[in-house]
């Protein structure tokens, strides 16, 4: 189960608080979508949950399984099962996709106490959910996500995710910049790891997506609290009112 | 103005030594003409310091405080060879192996006289007459580290290959010291590449088990690529301890040469590698490209010029260094077009990755141009390890020392893409990771 509590998170070297006490719980097996306004501070979430620095947490605190995950650098939150897919995935020119994808599975693996891949058993895994994704083997071949399309790039972050098996899901405005069927292939991934041991954290501005990623919950996300949580039905209320009443500061 | 200047202790010396070996060297009668001769003029010059602009970065008066008495013959055996190439003895090829600067028959390859291919040990030439110390002091001027070198000479590689002969079996030129005195070694190889012929050259330099860490180390390559020659042509640096490296390689183009050399250099504690290239007819190419790592108070100078005399000429520099600690990296690079030089198109970049804030990059980057219709260009950029990538790859549950391996192996990949040498390169990029894992923030 995640639990947040009262998350009060600012930029390191600034004043501004941006998460004014956000509190939000999922527990396993559920799938929750945050929506919100642009600039509203999903992305601030989703990078506060994996550790990224720059980002200081004045209050508040984040469990995951009951374990703070706070002091913990990226790389253990990681083999403890977080995983953020990235709005925007960075480029690593020079290495190739394979060779970070090897990396990163092992690394965790090795960190869970699972014995590592060998290179056949790697290469046979990761052909199975590549392929599932649409995604040519050969594309791995080229540094990780440098020349990718947007669309590329989104499905490459969902092949990192299948392939180091987290229990808590982030997905950060996955399904910006994909097509009708890119959108459904990457659905149909994300869906393939739904299950009772998982949570997942879907950050998106479409309704549409919803369509596909059926939420348990559906939360919006303005002026730094969770200003409102429903089900799935928020999604669609939300696509024909906009976020006018979450406009301002919580009463 | 002519500033009489102290010499130092190795100035001094340097000349003393010479008398001890001279009657010692190869060549005999024959090459002790042309040894005297370099001798008298590093007498008069000495040795360089920093204000010669082209040795700003690198004085050797304060550098090289002690001159090492040259190096004796040392046994080595095939599994030792083997050992101190590490990662590189995969790297497939016909050897010709130097211990100390002298020729070892047993380690290296039988060469026959195809007629194509042409290899021999430079002392044997020297003796026969079939080569002379001559052939770079048409150049040598005064670069100072040239004149030591032909004075001190002990061997090196005479390479021909005959007009359109192709051979594609690398051949590696391999130099080994070995053994615990401190010593200095001066090697020079002599390459001719014929007309529309092929040849790929990988100089290798690596230290034996239990080798002393007090050496210096002066090399020469002249290597001439006929017309319409293809020509790779490697240099590998990976040694350890107190070393110095001084390297000179000067390369003639002929017309539509296609020339790709690279310089890879590691573990020394002062390295000088000067390249000098000219260009004898149109539509020639040239890449030369390197990499380097320096750590501790590792210094590196790569100095560079490429003079462009003759039209239509592509040149292409890419040299990426990785510098540690206090170490400090130096590129200079001058580009002259001459007037005659026109559709000139050169590019140059340097580029430095910085692992500590008291490391330092000199980058001198100098187009010389005095033609009009030209295309050429230079950068230079210095950087340290992405924080933003760096949280990409633990993200990605990627340790933090893993995750920097990753990302200077993505930074220094790109130079070393330019081999295209597979095992080489493999090779290169698992001294690069060994060298990562060794070296300490
Ligand atoms: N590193 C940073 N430095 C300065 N300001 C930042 C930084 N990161 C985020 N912000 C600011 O914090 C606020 C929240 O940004 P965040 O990216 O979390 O929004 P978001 O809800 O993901 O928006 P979008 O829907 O546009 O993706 C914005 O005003 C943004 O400019
Ligand atoms: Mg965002």
């Amino acid at each position: 189960m995640l639990e947040i509590k009262n998350l009060h998170v600012k930029i390191e070297d600034e004043e501004r608080q941006i998460l004014k006490g956000l509190s939000l719980t999922v527990p396993k097996g559920e799938v929750h979508a945050i929506m919100g306004p642009n600039g509203s501070g999903k992305s601030t979430l989703a990078y506060v949950l994996a550790g990224r620095p720059g980002y200081e947490v004045t209050e508040g605190d984040i469990l995951w399984n009951g374990e703070s995950l706070l002091e913990m650098e990226p790389d253990e939150r990681a083999a403890k099962g977080v995983f953020l897919a990235f709005q925007y995935p960075m480029e690593i020119p020079g290495v190739a996709g394979l060779t970070f994808l090897r990396t990163a599975a092992n690394a965790v693996r090795k960190k869970r106490g699972e014995a590592e891949l060998t290179t056949p058993e790697f290469m046979k895994v990761v052909r199975e959910k590549a392929a599932k994704l649409n995604i040519d083997t050969e594309m791995l071949k080229r540094p990780v996500n440098v020349g990718f399309s947007g669309g590329e790039k989104k499905r490459s972050e969902i092949l990192q995710m299948a392939m180091l098996e987290p229990t808590l899901c982030v997905l950060d405005e996955t399904d910006s910049g994909l097509d009708i069927d890119a959108l459904r292939i990457v659905a149909d991934g994300v869906n393939a790891l739904r299950g009772p041991d998982r949570a997942m954290l879907v950050i998106t501005h479409y309704q549409r997506l919803l369509n596909y990623i059926v939420p348990d919950k559906v939360h919006v996300l303005s002026g730094g609290q969770i200003r409102k949580s429903g089900d799935k039905s928020l999604a669609l209320e939300l696509e024909k009112s906009g976020y006018k009443e979450y406009e301002g500061e919580a009463a | 103005m002519n500033v009489a200047v102290i010499k130092t202790k190795a100035e001094q010396a340097i000349p003393e030594l010479f008398e001890k070996v001279a009657d010692t060297l190869p060549g005999g009668a024959k090459a002790a003409p042309a040894r005297r001769e370099a001798m008298s003029r590093f007498a008069a010059i000495g040795l360089p310091h920093r204000r010669i602009e082209e040795w700003k970065y690198t004085d050797l008066r304060t550098s090289l405080k002690d001159a090492l008495a040259p190096a004796t013959e040392a046994g080595l055996s095939a599994e030792a060879l083997t050992a101190a190439l590490g990662p590189l003895a995969a790297v497939a090829g016909d050897r010709i192996v130097f211990v100390n600067g002298i020729y070892s028959a047993v380690l290296s390859t039988k060469f026959d006289s195809s007629g194509l291919l042409n290899v021999a040990p430079l002392s044997e030439a020297l003796a026969s007459g079939l080569a002379n110390l001559g052939a770079i002091g048409a150049d040598e001027g005064q670069n100072a580290v040239l004149a030591l070198n032909a004075a001190f000479v002990t061997d090196g590689a005479v390479i021909s290959v005959a007009d359109g002969a192709e051979i594609d079996t690398p051949l590696l030129i391999v130099n080994v010291r070995a053994g615990k005195t401190a010593q200095s070694t001066a090697t020079r190889n002599i390459i001719n590449v014929g007309t529309k012929a092929k040849a790929t050259i990988i100089e290798m330099f690596v230290v034996a088990a239990g080798a002393t860490a007090n050496a210096q180390a002066n090399s020469a390559t002249e290597i001439k690529a006929g017309d319409g020659a293809e020509v790779v042509h490697v240099k590998c640096v990976s040694d350890a301890g107190e070393v110095s490296h001084l390297s000179n390689w000067l390369v003639g183009l002929g017309t539509g040469t296609v020339y790709r050399g690279f310089q890879f250099t590691s573990g020394t504690r002062v390295t000088r590698n000067g390249i000098n290239v000219t260009y004898g007819g149109e539509n020639a190419k040239l890449d030369m490209s390197g990499a380097f790592l320096a750590r501790g108070s590792e210094h590196i100078d790569t100095t560079l010029v490429v003079d462009h005399a003759v039209p239509k000429c592509e040149s292409r520099e890419l040299f990426k260094g990785v510098l540690a600690n206090h170490s400090r990296g130096i590129f200079q690079g001058k580009i002259i077009v001459r007037p005659d030089a026109q559709k000139t198109d050169g590019k140059q970049m340097a580029q430095a990755l910085m692992l500590s804030p008291d490391a330092e990059f000199d980058s001198k980057p100098e187009l010389e141009i005095y033609a009009d219709d030209v295309v050429c260009g230079h950068g230079s950029t210095v950087a340290e390890i992405d924080e933003d990538l760096m949280f990409y790859c633990q993200s990605r549950g990627i340790p933090p020392g893993t995750a920097r391996a990753l990302l200077v192996q993505s930074f220094i990949g790109e130079a070393l893409e330019k081999i295209e040498i597979e095992t080489l390169r493999d090779a290169l990029t698992s001294t690069t990771l060994d060298w990562l894992d060794e070296t300490k923030a």
